[in-house]
C-alpha cells in the first residue's frame, strides 16, 4: 500500500511529506524530484524505478505523489490522490502552493486521518468536517458527548450520515452537469464525441431518508416500459458510496441514504447519440505565403428557447503571424499573440442562431519555410437546461419514517472547456 | 550597451520572473509576434534592430525555435557601430547552422571586417569564423585569416585569435589550409615578442607539424631556442609567470612539439636541449609551495620526461626521470599517479633496458587495484609495455587474476593484451596453451574471435603441442558451464587431434563425443556447424562412434538453418559411403600448418583514432612495436607528401588494415613492400630548397670555391659574407650576416640543407640569434666535417621578417677540394704515381676552350690561382713547358680516409684550348675535381 505521500511544488521542493511506513526514508523525495520533476520527458503518471513506484497527479503546478514498494492497486492510489485534492478544495477553496503552505497543519491532520499505515480510510468530507475543523474548538462539557457521537457515526452502518439531522424545510437539489468532448476532422467527420457527466446532489433532508432515483437509462427503460425512444445509453457509471450497488447490479435502481449536504451522487459517460450543441463551419485559405483568410461560422443546434452563453472560440493562426484583421457581427474578436490564436468571445447565442467571423492574418517571411500544422479550433461554451447525452431525471423519491413532504429541484447544464475541437 | 536596452532587460526580467513554463511561453510568443510585426513593418533604426535581434538570441538560447531575424542579423554585421555589429555576429554564430545559406551573405561582411583597421572588428570576425567554421566559409576566408596572422601591423591579440582561428579551421577542414606553403611564414611568428602570440602559434604549428613534419622542420630550432630562453635565461614578461613558472602552457606545448620530430642530429641543439631538460628536472626537486605551482611544474616535468625518453633512452636524464617516475607512481594524488604510470609506459615502450621499471613492478601491480579506473587502465598499459620474457609469467598471471574482478569496460582490452603477451613471451608452449585456455574460460564474452583463431593456428603449427593441447582442452571442457569460444577451440582441436589422446583412459572417443555434444545445445548456429565438422573428422578417425555421429547428421538434416542443414547433408552423404572408399580419408586429412602470419591481435589493439588532435608520439607495447610503427609512419609520410598518389596509397593501406582484422594479415615487411606504395615512394623528389640564381651570385660563389673569404650574397636588405678555414677533413666557416636596412630583421632563421648528410656534416656552433639589429652584422659559425666524397654543395636558407617575410637560399661554397691538403712531390715521384694510377677510369680528362687575357696571352696567373686555390700544391719544374701546370693534393675524409689526386693543365694559346687531366685513386674524385676546375677555367661564352 501507500508507503509515503508527498506534495511537491513546481520546482521540486517538498511541501508536504508523510511517511506511512518505514520502508522509505525521506530522501526518496529526492529521487522523485530528479527523476520526474526535473525530467521534462516524463509524461506517465506512474514511474517505477526498481521496486519503487511513484504515482503522481499534477494540479495547479503541484505534484501530489504517492509512493509504494508493493504492487498496489493503481486505481485505488489515484483515487486516493484525487480524493485528497477534493478534500483540500472543500476545506480551503482552492489547491495551490500558497494554500498548501497556509494550511499545512490541517493537511497533515487530514492525511493522517484519511490514511492509516498506508491504507486509505474514511474520506467523506462531511464526516471529516465533523471532527477536523478549521475553527478553534472550545472545550465544553459536551465535548465527550460530541466525540462519542463522532465515534458511533464513523463506525456505524452509515458512516457518511449522522442520525439526528433536522430541517424545517426538506429540500433536495439535483444538478446534472455534462462536459461534452468533440474532435471533428477537417472534412466534418466526427472523430470522437462523448460526454462526461456527473450528478451533483445537495440534500437537506431530515432523519435518515431512503431515496430512489430514476433516469432515462436505456437498460431500465427497455426492461420496464416499452415504446419510449428517448432513452440514454450510459457507458459506465460510478456511484457515491451511499448508493446500494447490489440493488443497482440486480435491478439498476439507484437507491441510497444520502449524506447530509452536497455530494456527487454519480458519474457517467455516454458515447452514443451525442447531441452537439454548437456546429462550427470553418473556411481557412492560405493565400500565397503572406496571408491567411478565415471565414468561421458557428451555429447553435438546440431549441430556440435555450441559449449558449460564454462562448469562446480560439482560432489558431500561423506561427509567423504579424497582425490579424477581424470582422464580427456578434461579440468581440482579438488576436492574442501570446498564444498564437484569435480569441472570439460571444456572450450569448440564442438557439438556432448563426454567427460569422471573417478575418485576415498577414504573415512575415521565415528563414526555414515550414508548413503550418493547422491546430484545431477550440470552443468553450455553456448551455443551461440541455444535456448533450439526452439524459433526464425521471424521478427522485424520498421515503422517511417521518413521512414529510420534500421539495426536489433538477437543473441541467452542458458545457465544453478545452476539449471541443474542430480541425480545418 | 546592454544596459541601455531597456526593452531587452525587461523581457529577460519577465521571463526570469515567469513562475511556470506556460507563462514563459506566452511571454515569448507575445514578444516574437511583436518582433515579427516590427520587422515586417520595416523602417527600424540600428538600435531597434539590435534590441530585437538580441531578444531573438535570448529566446533562442532558452531553447525555443526561432524563424525570424536572420536577415536583420546579417544587416547588423555591416553596421558601423560596435554594439550593433557585436549583436549581429552573436546572432550569426548562434542562430545559423554551418551550412546555412545565410552564411553566404555574411562572408563579404566578414571579409570587410577582417580587412578593417579596427582590431575589434577583426576579432569579432575571427570569432565568427572560428565559431561557425563551415567549409564554404573556411575556403573563402582562410587566406584573409592567414594574412591577418602574418601582417606586421596586426595587434598581438588579433594575431592570437587568428592563429587559433586557423587552428580551428585546420582541425575541421584540413584541406583548405595550404600548410606546407605557409610553413615558414607561420613558424616565423614563433619568434614574436608576445608570449601569448607564441602560445597560440605554437598550438597551430603543433597541429600542422603533425601532418607536415618536413615542411615545419624549422620549428625545431625555434622551439629549442624558445625553451632555452624561457627556462635558462628566464627571458619572459612577468605577466607570463604562473606561480613563478614561466608560461607553463607554452613550455608544455614546445616540449610536445619537439616530440613529433626525430631527435636532432645537431650537437648544439642537443646540448641546449639537454641543458633545458636538466634544468626542468632540477626545478622539480625544489620543495613545492602550493597546488597550482605543483601542477604547473608537474605538467612541464612530465612533458620533459616524455621528450627526454624520445630523444635518447640511454641518457642520464632518463635515469633521473625513472627515479622521479618511481616516486610519482606511489604518490598520494591520483593525477600524479596517472601521469606517472602513463609516462612510465612511454619509457617502457622506448627503453632498451626494462630494469629500472621492473624494480617497481610490485607497485605497478598494486596500481591495478587503484580506486580510480583511469589509473587502473594506465597500470594495465604499463604492465603490457614492460612485459618481457623474464617477467611474462608473473605479469600474465597477475593480469589473469585481476581479469576476474576487472571492470567490464576494461576486460576486452585486457584479454587482447594478455593474449598478445602470452604469445609473444611464451617460454613454453604448454604455458601458452594453459594460459590462453584459462583466459578464454575466465573472460568468456570479452574474448574476441581473433584470440581463439590464434590458439588454433599455433597449435596446428606446433606438432609437440598437439597432444597436450587436446588434453588440456578436454579438461577445460569438463567444467559445468563453458564459454562458447572454448567450445569452438575444443571442437577444432579435438576434431584434429582427439585421436592422439583417444587411447588413454578417460579420453575415449565416446567420452570426447559426449562431452562436446553436451555443450552443443547451448551454442549458436556457427558453433554448431563447427562441431559438425568435428564430427565428420571423427567419423574418419573413430569408426567406433560412427553410428552416433551418423545419427546426429541425420537429425541436423532437418534443421531450418541453411548452413547447418547443408553441412549435415553433405557430411551424411560423405559418412555413408562404403568403408573402402578413400574419399573420406582424403577429405579429412590433417590440417596442413598455416603459413606464418603476424597476429591479428595487434591490429585490433591499435585501432586508428581521430585525425588532427594532438597525437601520442608512441604506442603501448615494447620497443619493437614502436620501431615498427615509426617505420610504417615514415612510409605513409612519404606517401602523404606526394600529392598525386595520396588517395590511392591511403586506400591500399586501408584495405590491408582491414584485412589484418580479418585474420588474413600480412607481415609488416609485406605490408611495406606493396608495389603501389613503392611506386609512389620512388618519385619522391629531393626537397632541397631551390637556391637563388643570378650572374653575381654565381660569380661570388665561383670565386669562393677557390678562395677562403669573400661576399657570398648581397641584396638591398642583407649582405652575407663568408670566411673559412680548413684543416684536413674538418673545417670552420663563419657566415657574416649584415643588416643593411634601418629596421631590425626579426624572426631571423638560418637553416642548412645538406643533401647527403652521410658524406658531409654541417652544423651551427650555437643557436643563431633571431634578431639582427639595424645596420649591424652578426656572425654565425659553422662546423664542417667531410666524411666521404660529396658532389652537391650544401644550401643555406635564410628567412627573416622585414615587413614581409623573405626567404633566400644560397649555395655555400663548400666543395670537395676544400678538404685537400698539399703534398710535395719530386718529378720522379710524380711521374711514377701518374703512371701507377694509369688511364681511365681513374683518369678524368677533358679539352675545353679558354679565354685569353686582353693581350691575347695565356692567363697563367689565373690558372695558378685557381689550381692552388683549390688547395693543390703546384709543382714547378716538373713539366718543361712553363705554361703547363702540374699539381698534387690529398683529399682528407673522416670515413673513407685519404685520396690522392694528381693534376695536369695544358693550355694552348693558338687553339684557345686547354687540356685538363686528373688522375686519382678514386675515379669519382677525379671526375668531380675536373668538373670543379673546368667550370672556373672554361671560356665565358660570348
Amino acid at each position: 500500500m501507500i508507503s509515503a505521500f508527498f506534495i511537491f511544488n513546481q520546482k521540486g521542493e517538498v511541501l508536504i511529506s508523510r511517511l506511512y511506513r518505514t520502508d522509505f526514508k525521506r530522501s526518496i523525495a529526492d529521487v522523485f524530484r530528479i527523476q520526474v520533476v526535473s525530467n521534462s520527458d516524463v509524461r506517465s503518471p506512474i514511474i517505477t524505478l526498481g521496486s519503487t513506484s511513484f504515482f503522481h497527479v499534477r494540479i495547479n503546478n503541484l505534484y501530489v505523489v504517492a509512493v509504494t514498494k508493493t504492487n498496489a492497486n493503481a486505481a485505488l492510489v489515484f483515487e486516493f490522490c484525487y480524493r485528497f485534492i477534493i478534500i483540500c478544495k472543500s476545506y480551503f477553496g482552492k489547491i495551490d502552493e500558497e494554500s498548501i503552505k497556509n494550511n499545512f497543519v490541517l493537511i497533515y491532520e487530514l492525511i493522517d486521518e484519511i490514511n492509516d499505515f498506508g491504507y486509505p480510510q474514511n474520506s467523506e468530507i462531511d464526516t471529516l468536517k465533523s471532527y477536523i475543523t478549521t475553527e478553534s474548538v472550545v472545550s465544553t462539557v459536551n465535548a465527550a458527548e460530541e466525540s462519542s457521537k463522532i465515534t458511533s457515526q464513523a463506525t456505524g452502518a452509515t458512516s457518511w450520515r449522522r442520525g439526528d439531522v433536522k430541517y424545517k424545510k426538506n429540500e433536495a437539489f439535483v444538478d446534472v452537469i455534462e462536459v461534452v468532448n468533440l474532435s471533428m476532422s477537417a472534412k466534418g467527420n466526427v472523430l470522437r464525441a462523448d460526454v462526461d457527466g456527473h450528478i451533483q446532489m445537495r440534500a437537506y433532508l431530515s432523519g435518515t431518508p431512503e431515496c430512489k432515483f430514476g433516469l432515462n437509462d436505456k437498460l431500465v427503460i427497455d426492461n420496464n416500459e416499452k415504446g419510449t425512444t428517448d432513452a440514454v445509453e450510459l457507458d459506465d457509471c460510478r456511484f457515491h458510496q451511499c448508493v446500494r450497488l447490489n440493488d443497482f447490479d440486480a435491478t439498476r435502481t439507484i437507491s441510497f441514504i444520502p449524506p447530509d449536504g452536497e455530494f456527487e451522487l454519480m458519474r457517467y459517460r455516454s458515447t452514443s447519440n451525442v447531441k452537439l450543441p454548437l456546429k462550427i463551419m470553418p473556411t481557412v485559405t492560405e493565400i500565397g505565403t503572406t496571408q491567411v483568410q478565415y471565414v468561421i461560422t458557428a451555429k447553435t443546434n438546440f431549441n430556440n428557447k435555450l441559449s449558449a452563453t460564454n462562448v469562446v472560440l480560439r482560432i489558431p493562426t500561423p506561427l509567423n503571424t504579424t497582425t490579424v484583421d477581424c470582422k464580427v457581427a456578434n461579440g468581440k474578436a482579438k488576436y492574442v499573440p501570446g498564444e498564437n490564436v484569435v480569441v472570439w468571445k460571444i456572450p450569448r447565442i440564442q438557439g438556432g442562431q448563426e454567427v460569422t467571423l471573417t478575418a485576415t492574418a498577414s504573415l512575415t517571411s521565415m528563414t526555414h519555410r515550414q508548413v503550418w500544422a493547422r491546430p484545431p479550433i477550440d470552443v468553450d461554451f455553456q448551455v443551461l437546461m440541455f444535456t448533450a447525452s439526452g439524459l433526464i431525471v425521471r424521478f427522485l423519491k424520498v421515503f422517511e419514517k417521518g413521512n414529510y413532504q420534500s421539495v426536489k429541484w433538477v437543473r441541467y447544464l452542458t458545457k465544453a472547456n478545452g476539449t471541443y475541437q474542430i480541425r480545418f | 550597451m546592454a544596459t541601455s536596452m531597456r526593452g531587452l532587460t525587461q523581457f529577460i526580467a519577465d521571463i526570469r520572473g515567469a513562475r511556470v513554463r506556460e507563462l514563459e511561453e506566452k511571454r515569448i510568443n507575445k514578444e516574437m509576434a511583436n518582433i515579427r510585426k516590427k520587422f515586417k513593418d520595416g523602417n527600424l533604426d540600428g538600435y531597434q534592430k539590435k534590441k530585437y535581434v538580441a531578444k531573438i538570441i535570448f529566446t533562442y538560447i532558452l531553447g525555443y525555435k526561432v524563424d525570424v531575424g536572420h536577415m536583420e542579423a546579417v544587416n547588423l554585421i555591416s553596421s558601423s557601430k560596435y554594439s550593433e555589429k557585436q549583436i549581429g555576429y552573436l546572432a550569426v554564430t548562434l542562430l545559423m547552422h554551418e551550412n546555412s545559406d545565410f552564411l553566404r551573405l555574411v562572408v563579404n561582411s566578414i571579409r570587410k571586417d577582417l580587412d578593417s583597421n579596427s582590431e575589434i572588428d577583426n576579432c569579432l570576425a575571427l570569432h565568427a569564423i572560428a565559431n561557425v567554421g563551415g567549409s564554404e566559409m573556411a575556403e573563402a576566408l582562410v587566406e584573409d585569416v592567414h594574412r591577418l596572422l602574418i601582417s606586421p601591423t596586426s595587434q598581438s591579440f588579433v594575431k592570437k585569435k587568428s592563429a587559433l582561428t586557423l587552428l580551428r579551421l585546420y582541425r575541421k577542414h584540413p584541406e583548405v589550409i595550404p600548410a606546407a606553403e605557409w610553413a615558414l611564414r607561420i613558424i616565423s611568428i614563433m619568434d614574436d615578442q608576445d608570449l601569448g602570440v607564441v602560445v597560440c602559434v605554437t598550438s597551430l604549428v603543433m597541429a600542422l607539424a603533425q601532418d607536415h613534419l618536413d615542411a615545419y622542420a624549422v620549428c625545431y630550432t625555434k622551439a629549442v631556442d624558445r625553451l632555452h630562453r624561457l627556462v635558462i635565461e628566464h627571458e619572459y614578461a612577468a605577466t607570463y609567470a604562473y606561480y613563478k613558472v614561466p608560461s607553463p602552457w607554452l613550455q608544455v606545448k614546445l616540449l610536445r612539439l619537439l616530440q613529433y620530430y626525430p631527435p636532432s642530429e645537431d650537437p648544439t641543439l642537443r646540448s641546449v636541449l639537454h641543458q633545458v631538460l636538466q634544468t626542468i628536472m632540477n626545478n622539480c626537486a625544489e620543495p613545492t609551495r602550493n597546488v597550482q605551482h605543483n601542477n604547473a611544474q608537474h605538467a612541464i616535468l612530465f612533458e620533459a620526461i616524455g621528450l627526454a625518453i624520445h630523444l635518447d633512452t640511454n641518457s642520464p636524464l632518463v635515469g633521473t626521470a625513472a627515479v622521479l617516475l618511481a616516486r610519482f607512481i606511489s604518490s598520494k594524488e591520483t593525477n600524479v599517479r596517472y601521469l606517472g604510470l602513463d609516462t612510465m609506459a612511454h619509457l617502457a615502450a622506448r627503453t632498451d633496458s626494462l630494469e629500472p621499471i621492473k624494480r617497481h613492478q610490485h607497485t605497478i601491480i598494486l596500481s591495478l587495484r587503484d580506486k580510480d579506473i583511469s589509473v587502473r587502465r594506465r597500470a594495465l598499459d604499463l604492465l603490457y609495455s614492460m612485459c618481457d620474457v623474464d617477467n611474462s609469467e608473473l605479469i600474465v598471471g597477475e593480469l589473469l587474476r585481476y581479469l576476474r574482478v576487472a571492470d567490464y569496460a576494461l576486460r576486452e582490452e585486457m584479454v587482447l593484451k594478455i593474449a598478445i603477451l602470452t604469445e609473444k613471451y611464451a617460454n613454453s608452449y604448454k604455458w601458452y596453451v594453459d594460459t590462453i585456455l584459462q583466459l578464454i574460460s575466465a573472460a568468456g564474452d570479452h574474448v574476441g574471435d581473433e584470440v581463439w583463431y590464434r590458439v588454433v593456428q599455433i597449435v596446428i603449427n606446433t606438432e609437440d603441442l598437439q597432444e597436450y593441447a587436446a588434453k588440456v582442452v578436454f579438461e577445460h571442457l569438463k567444467a559445468p558451464s563453458t564459454h562458447e569460444s572454448l567450445v569452438k577451440v575444443g571442437g577444432y582441436i579435438l576434431g584434429e587431434y582427439g585421436h592422439l589422446i583417444a587411447n588413454e583412459s578417460g579420453y575415449s572417443p565416446m567420452e570426447q563425443f559426449h562431452l562436446l555434444h553436451s555443450k552443443s545445445q547451448f551454442c549458436v548456429a556457427s558453433t554448431r556447424s563447427l562441431l559438425l565438422s568435428t564430427y565428420i573428422k571423427w567419423v574418419n578417425v573413430f569408426p567406433e562412434i560412427k553410428p552416433q555421429l551418423l545419427n546426429i547428421f541425420e537429425r541436423y538434416r532437418h534443421v531450418l538453418d541453411a548452413e547447418l542443414q547443408q553441412r549435415a547433408c553433405e557430411f551424411y552423404a560423405l559418412a555413408s559411403r562404403p568403408d573402402d572408399d578413400e574419399m573420406l580419408q582424403n577429405v579429412c586429412e590433417e590440417m596442413p600448418p598455416f603459413p606464418p602470419r603476424v597476429s591479428a591481435l595487434l591490429g585490433r589493439l591499435n585501432r586508428k583514432h581521430g585525425d588532427t588532435e594532438d597525437k601520442r608520439t608512441w604506442v603501448h607495447g615494447g620497443k619493437e612495436a614502436n620501431l615498427d610503427r615509426e617505420a610504417v609512419k615514415r612510409k605513409t609520410l612519404a606517401v602523404d607528401t606526394d600529392n598525386n598518389g595520396f588517395a590511392e596509397g591511403q586506400d591500399s593501406s586501408e584495405i590491408l588494415g582491414s584485412l589484418a582484422g580479418l585474420e588474413i594479415s600480412s607481415s609488416p615487411s609485406q605490408y611495406s613492400g606493396i608495389p603501389i606504395l613503392d611506386s609512389i615512394g620512388a618519385p619522391l623528389v629531393d626537397k632541397a630548397p631551390r637556391p637563388v640564381m643570378g650572374p653575381n651570385i654565381d660569380r661570388w660563389f665561383d670565386k669562393l670555391t677557390y678562395s677562403a673569404e669573400g661576399v657570398l650574397y648581397e641584396d638591398v636588405q642583407i649582405q652575407v659574407g663568408v670566411k673559412s678555414r680548413y684543416q684536413g677533413h674538418i673545417g670552420q666557416l663563419a657566415i657574416y650576416l649584415g643588416n643593411k636596412v634601418s629596421a631590425p630583421l626579426t624572426s631571423f632563421t638560418t637553416t642548412i640543407h645538406v643533401s647527403d648528410p652521410e658524406a658531409l656534416s654541417v652544423t651551427f656552433a650555437k643557436i643563431p640569434p633571431s634578431t639582427i639589429a639595424p645596420r649591424t652584422q652578426t656572425q654565425q659559425l659553422l662546423h664542417i666535417e667531410c666524411k666521404k666524397l660529396f658532389t652537391t654543395t650544401p644550401i643555406l636558407t635564410i628567412s627573416f621578417l622585414a615587413g614581409a617575410h623573405q626567404t633566400v637560399s644560397i649555395r655555400l661554397p663548400i666543395v670537395i677540394t676544400k678538404f685537400f691538403e698539399h703534398v710535395k712531390l719530386g718529378a720522379t715521384d710524380f711521374f711514377e704515381r701518374w703512371k701507377l694510377i694509369g688511364g681511365p677510369p681513374r683518369e678524368a680528362q677533358n679539352v675545353f676552350p679558354i679565354d685569353l687575357t686582353s693581350t691575347s696571352q695565356l692567363d697563367l696567373t689565373k690558372h695558378r690561382q685557381v689550381v692552388s686555390g683549390h688547395r693543390f700544391n703546384v709543382l714547378d719544374d716538373i713539366d718543361p713547358n712553363p705554361n703547363n701546370l702540374v699539381a698534387a693534393g690529398v683529399l682528407h675524409t673522416s670515413v673513407e680516409g685519404k685520396v690522392g689526386c694528381l693534376l695536369r693543365l695544358e693550355p694552348n694559346r693558338e687553339a684557345k684550348l686547354c687540356r685538363l687531366t686528373l688522375r686519382s685513386t678514386s675515379e669519382d674524385v677525379a671526375s668531380e675535381v675536373l668538373k670543379l676546375l673546368q667550370k672556373l677555367l672554361i671560356a665565358t661564352p660570348t
